[in-house]
């Protein structure tokens, strides 16, 4: 990580709420990652666990809704050698006490992103969505 | 995601190529679980996987069950640094 990783930068973009999005997502926060001069090990776990939150509103908040025209917006802020990741979406709401990864003696596939999510952030917190959003995450990481 | 099947005798060799996320991972699993339900000898070469998520993780995991039920060797061969990484990760589960 360079100085750059330590001063005021945000960067957003939206994408449709569809798994075909998910690389769109990837790409998004390498190029804002490259730019933060974060270093590749930590990058590619930061790009992993946002695009399994991002994966995780295709297949939870618009599970009843897999063709919409929605989308979701991602936003990534660094601030004091914090990084933030907001996600907002407009699906079906989310009861963050539901919101666990399996237990370790399940190996049942599925269910394993947010598993990946917790052990790479350092926090992961869900806000009230301000409208038009229905769901605000916010997921945190000290660099 | 692209890949290439490689017959030897029983024996199927699963080249995955690419990035395995969830848009992809049912072309994975549909190209995997007919060879071990086949009853094959099944290897999946992950040298030229670049990304793989959690999605990926599961087709690995549901393999992996389907070859101890029909008793049958199931191989991961190869691994590429971040797939060997979120296996890693991944590993309690499997």
């Amino acid at each position: 990580m360079s100085g750059l990783a330590q001063t005021n930068h945000t960067e957003k973009k939206d994408f449709l709420v569809r798994s075909s999005s998910l690389k769109d997502v990837r790409t998004f926060c390498r190029e804002v990652f490259e730019k933060l001069h974060i270093e590749q090990n930590l990058k590619e776990e930061l790009v992993l666990a946002i695009a399994e939150a991002a994966q995780n509103i295709v297949k939870h908040a618009y599970k009843d809704n897999p063709d919409t025209e929605d989308k979701m917006v991602v936003q990534i802020s660094c601030n004091e050698n914090k990084l933030q990741i907001g996600f907002y979406d407009m699906g079906t709401p989310v009861d963050p006490t539901k919101v666990k990864h399996r237990e370790i003696d399940n190996v049942k596939p599925g269910g394993l992103g947010t598993f990946f999510i917790q052990e790479i952030m350092d926090a992961v917190e869900f806000k009230d969505g301000n409208k038009p959003w229905i769901n605000h995450l916010v997921l945190t990481k000290k660099l | 995601m692209t890949y290439k099947v490689e017959e030897i005798e029983n024996k199927r060799i699963v080249h995955l190529n690419g990035e395995i996320d969830m848009d992809v991972a049912d072309k994975a699993r549909s190209t995997i679980l007919p060879l071990i339900e086949a009853g094959h000898e099944v290897i999946i070469n992950l040298s030229k996987v670049l990304y793989m998520d959690s999605s990926g993780i599961s087709v690995l995991i549901e393999s992996k069950k389907l070859s101890e039920k029909k008793n049958t060797k199931f191989e991961l061969v190869d691994i590429s640094k971040p797939v060997e990484k979120v296996l890693a990760m991944a590993r309690k589960f499997l």
